[in-house]
């Protein structure tokens, strides 16, 4: 899978306003919601919730990864907000985070879910590319940081 | 061709549920029955992504056994498509699910079967070395012991078990 398929530019946030973990996953679900063809926030924003409550998806070096699966979302659809400040996540290393990848996918498509997660994984350990996320000033910016990961350009 | 002097008995045909692994079964099924090959099709969950994302606390174990069944179910699914492919060209496929480090799985059933020819879908765009390590479809490619034909060119393909 490409990111490309999945991320547009109106799917980046890049200075989320929440300035708690709740608010930060509310603000991430209406972006969704208002660029991938659902009306169903709430129904997203409980699974995501729910699965939070099972154990927190911040993990190191200020990445954060909620995701859920809900037949709300007809395909694999995905949220990147950034947070200059950071926001206290319940992170792994206690620390705070600031990029936070949002992915929600229908039930029926847990092969790209896993895949698209796993790839994300794999990004986040390269630092360049955590710093370019964070210093990015458009959306396309932050696409491109992507694209250049994927093409083994960094 | 006699039997005895046939190259290819046995072909194995994996699929990962990509477009790319639908036209290797295509593929997999007129070369089979040009051959007159015992054709099986193999897909392999992938729990050895879901352990990493457990290892690295993106999953919880719930939530990994729910991916894990989740993935299972899709690869069933995956194997009768390929089941009504080859029953639409009056070939019988067997078919394999497996678990775990997906080349390994892949290349255990290679031996175990005895396969003359491994079918598989194109490659992922893999445009570093580093990716290259971590795409199933290329680790395939350096683990199995028996010939390989990576389907390329879905069109050609497509006509070509149409008008099988």
């Amino acid at each position: 899978m490409k990111f490309a398929d999945y991320v547009k530019p109106e799917n980046i946030k890049l200075q989320l306003e929440g300035r708690t973990k709740e608010e930060v996953i509310e603000e991430l679900v209406e972006c969704l919601t208002e660029s991938c063809c659902t009306d169903d926030a709430d129904t997203i924003l409980d699974a995501v919730m729910a699965r939070e409550r099972e154990g927190s998806t911040g993990l190191e070096k200020g990445v954060a990864i909620p995701h859920a699966k809900s037949d709300a979302v007809s395909k694999l659809s995905i949220v990147i907000g950034i947070s200059k400040e950071g926001i206290d996540f319940d992170a792994l290393d206690g620390k705070r985070s600031h990029l936070f990848f949002l992915m929600v996918a229908p039930t029926s498509e847990s092969g790209p879910h896993v895949q698209a997660i796993a790839k994300i994984v794999k990004m986040i350990k390269i630092e360049r590319f955590r710093e370019r996320l964070l210093k990015a000033k458009s959306g396309e910016e932050v696409l491109e940081t992507i694209s250049m990961v994927e093409n083994g350009e960094m | 061709m006699s039997e005895g002097s046939n190259p290819l008995k046995k072909i194995l045909l994996y699929i990962d549920g990509s477009e790319a692994a639908i036209t290797a079964a295509q593929f997999a099924i007129v070369v089979a029955k040009s051959y007159g090959s015992d054709l099986r099709a193999i897909y392999v969950v992938n729990a050895d992504l879901l352990d990493e994302l457990l290892k690295a606390r993106v999953f919880v174990q719930m939530e990994k056994m729910d991916y894990e069944r989740d993935l299972e179910e899709d690869g069933k699914r995956y194997l009768n498509y390929v089941v009504k492919l080859a029953d639409r060209k009056g070939l019988k496929v067997e078919t394999a699910l497996r678990k775990g480090v997906v080349h390994e799985e892949v290349a255990k059933e290679v031996d175990s079967y005895g396969c003359d020819l491994l079918v598989q879908g194109e490659l992922g765009e893999v445009l570093s070395l580093r990716d290259s390590f971590y795409e199933e479809g290329e680790r395939i490619l350096r683990k199995v012991k028996c010939p390989v034909m990576v389907a390329r060119g879905r069109d050609r393909i497509e006509k070509t078990y149409e008008e099988l």
